[in-house]
């Protein structure tokens, strides 16, 4: 198998099982699926096998080069989330087959939506042109709003609405740029654009309206009213691939956009406005997830707080020395995929949580640690990576962002990032504290054991990237096969 | 938040917005690269005379691909909210008296709408016209016979579900031939360009029709009884 078929079947395998879910009955459905995404990991990891032997790769599609056609990149950095994407697919895949039998309604149509969502994450990965990101954007926010509305209860249709109203928005922002964009230049492809860009008026203006496009759909502060809601009010699964994947995809473009594309362009105090907004983030989101009523709008909070790390890297990487921006790149992935998974495996324990309980309420979990001790453990292990404490994928990332941040001299930024964290502890700690107490106790549904080993699995490799995170770290940093690296920031160290 | 700030911040947003875009297209260099001049180079080799069709389903089909799987995603989320209800609702819902000005009218009116919809998929391969516009017209024609009252509601069954789903297929299928001779996805094969577009049109055509049909067929609110009645009395 080449990349030439294998890039492409990271498209296709999302798309044929999203219409063969459609067509067959149920208990062809679940067959298929566990099929659909077996593919989808092997294709997924051969692909990262063949980079990392032999070299990024890219294929033009319909065998017309830029700028007539349009090209996908599989490089470094495009493989490591195409691999983070498969993972966090397939555990929650599988938690889905056990969680959703409390839900049949749901689970006709959770499968056509899982597999679209999927596609478009996989295609905004490796895409390198502006509008086919917009495209992949369109995809992704519509096959996930569908999931938030799935439960179609008031609540539920309330917070998709919400969430489409803001997604669309961004999305024409973000098409507003791309249409200046082209009209400056003539092209859509990435890889041309970062040879063409200059810093000029026009250039700049596409890029500011891109961004606010960008951190509404990512849930920036202060755009980030849509989140706890569609998060915290999901499907466990649903709540779990949201949280973990797709605030990440509009971030990964914003984060092309300008160390990628706009190097020349970044207007004076940009960086530190992104940096500010991350911090208000930070400390917003860690507020309003520690007095949060709701288990779920806790860990949905606790979502915003930890996106406004990823802000962090603006001000870090721009401007600044190679060291520290090389730095900061590499601590922004760490906490990227550190988060996927930790958030993505408390999503799911939680959801377990709640399930058994038939309560959304934190205090009426009161004493659950003595019935369900696995879904806490997990609970705790992703809690561990999300705080930040040693050994953890989390560890790594905000050790990385500090080093970074003293490289480049901005002390500010280590005092936001270890503030926090001690605000992370503090909000993830009242689950343990009900968790422990032993107070009149709800009678408990029975849950299946594989809810807990699903979400378990997620949050040990949360831990494990703390020791093998220089995999991915190492893996990122191979070239793409454009004559200007796409990741400037980066470079060799 | 009052309406009398929030009208304030909007204009404020919108004359922000407005003035920013002046100075933009204001200041806009020219480009360097000139797309149209290589689209009109590269036509000949296309298999179609126009250059919108020529972009749209072979320069840059892979965009035209996801974005049949949007409206896709768009009708799965319209079935998935009608479902709990629709049922009942459908096979409850009682045939609306029908006036013989309006069935005649729509006997007439709705091949005549089906007609200039193929016409215009065919007009596609040379002038502006092709799927997207050609699926609107004859689902207008569906549109149109429901709201005349013609029992055309049938529930979400197979055979819709498999003409919702054709137009990917037989797209995705196309598409994936050029992978078993070792050519990048999505090329079509040499001298069949132009056949294998109008056959990808051809079905996008019926599965964007029953789409945008199905988003109005099944939209909660036509299911829901209030918005019944208004309908029901406007036929009689």
């Amino acid at each position: 198998m080449t990349t030439l078929t294998l890039i492409p079947a990271l498209l296709l395998i999302p798309l044929v099982f999203a219409i063969l879910s459609l067509l067959v009955t149920r208990p062809w459905r679940n067959a298929f699926a566990l099929l659909g995404i077996a593919l989808q990991a092997v294709a997924a990891l051969s692909l990262s096998w063949v980079i990392f032997t032999e070299g990024a790769s890219s294929t033009a599609l319909g065998n017309w080069a830029v700028p007539l056609g349009i090209l996908l990149v599989a490089d470094g950095l495009t493989v490591t989330l195409l691999t983070l994407t498969a993972f966090i697919a397939v555990i929650c895949a599988l938690y889905a087959f056990f969680y959703l039998r409390a839900y049949p309604r749901e689970e006709r149509y959770f499968w056509p939506l899982f597999w679209f969502l999927l596609a478009a994450l996989n295609g905004i990965w490796l895409a390198d042109d502006l509008f086919n990101l917009y495209v992949g954007l369109e995809l992704l926010g519509l096959a996930a709003v569908g999931m938030v509305a799935l439960q179609a209860t008031q609540q539920s249709l309330a917070a998709a609405l919400r969430y489409l109203l803001a997604a669309l928005f961004g999305s024409l922002m973000y098409l507003l740029g791309v249409a200046l964009l082209y009209g400056s230049y003539g092209t859509l492809a990435m890889g041309q654009l970062s040879d063409l860009m200059v810093g000029d008026l026009t250039t700049q203006i596409a890029l500011l309206l891109m961004t606010l496009g960008l951190l509404i759909k990512t849930a920036c502060f202060p755009f980030h009213y849509w989140l706890p809601p569609a998060h915290g009010g999901a499907l466990a699964p649903v709540s779990a691939l949201l949280s973990a994947l797709v605030v990440k995809s509009s971030f990964y473009i914003l984060a092309r956009i300008w160390l990628d594309l706009g190097t020349l362009a970044v207007p004076i105090g940009l960086p530190e406005v992104l940096g500010l907004l991350g911090t208000c983030a930070i400390l917003y989101g860690a507020w309003r997830a520690y007095t949060a009523s709701e288990i779920k709008m806790l860990v949905a909070w606790s979502t915003v707080a930890q996106l406004g790390y990823l802000l962090l890297l603006f001000p870090l990487a721009l401007n600044t020395t190679e060291a520290a921006a090389h730095l900061a790149w590499q601590g922004t992935l760490m906490h990227l995929l550190a988060h996927g998974f930790a958030k993505g495996a408390m999503f799911l324990a939680v959801g377990t949580l709640v399930l058994a309980a038939r309560s959304t309420q934190l205090s009426d979990l009161a004493g659950i640690s003595r019935k369900l001790p696995m879904a806490l453990f997990a609970y705790g292990l992703a809690a561990v990576s999300l705080m930040g404490l040693p050994p953890s994928g989390g560890f790594s990332a905000k050790w990385l962002l500090i080093q970074s941040a003293l490289h480049s001299g901005q002390w500010v930024w280590i005092i936001v990032i270890s503030v926090g964290s001690l605000l992370s502890a503090a909000y993830l700690f009242r689950v343990f504290s009900v968790s422990f107490v032993e107070g009149k106790q709800r009678e408990l549904q029975p849950t299946h054991p594989m809810l807990d080993v699903t979400a378990l699995t997620l949050a040990l490799i949360a831990i494990a990237l703390g020791f093998f995170g220089m995999i991915p770290l190492s893996l990122m940093e191979l070239g793409t096969p454009l004559p200007e690296s796409p990741l400037p920031t980066g470079g060799q160290p | 938040m009052n309406t009398q700030l929030r009208l304030t911040l909007a204009s404020v947003a919108g004359v922000a917005l407005f003035a920013l875009l002046t100075l933009a297209i204001w200041y806009h260099p020219t480009s360097t690269v000139d797309l149209p001049q290589l689209v009109a180079n590269s036509l000949a080799e296309t298999g179609t005379e126009h250059p919108i069709t020529a972009v749209l389903l072979n320069f840059r089909s892979y965009d035209t691909l996801l974005e049949v799987a949007v409206l896709l995603v768009a009708v799965v989320i319209t079935l998935a909210l009608a479902q709990q209800d629709s049922n009942e609702a459908l096979s409850s819902l009682e045939q609306p008296a029908r006036d013989s000005l309006v069935i005649a009218l729509t006997r007439r009116l709705v091949p005549l709408v089906v007609l200039v919809g193929v016409y215009v998929l065919w007009a596609g391969s040379y002038q502006p016209g092709g799927a997207f516009q050609a699926g609107a017209l004859i689902a207008a024609a569906g549109v149109l016979l429901r709201l005349a009252g013609w029992p055309i509601h049938q529930r979400a069954n197979l055979l819709l579900r498999v003409g919702l789903t054709l137009g990917l297929v037989v797209f995705i299928m196309i598409a994936s031939i050029a992978l078993v001779s070792g050519q990048p996805f999505l090329t079509y094969p040499e001298r069949w360009a132009g056949e294998l577009i109008f056959a990808i049109e051809t079905v996008l055509t019926l599965s964007i029709a029953l789409t945008l049909l199905s988003l109005f067929l099944f939209s909660p609110e036509a299911l829901s009884s209030q918005s019944r009645k208004p309908s029901k009395e406007k036929a009689q």
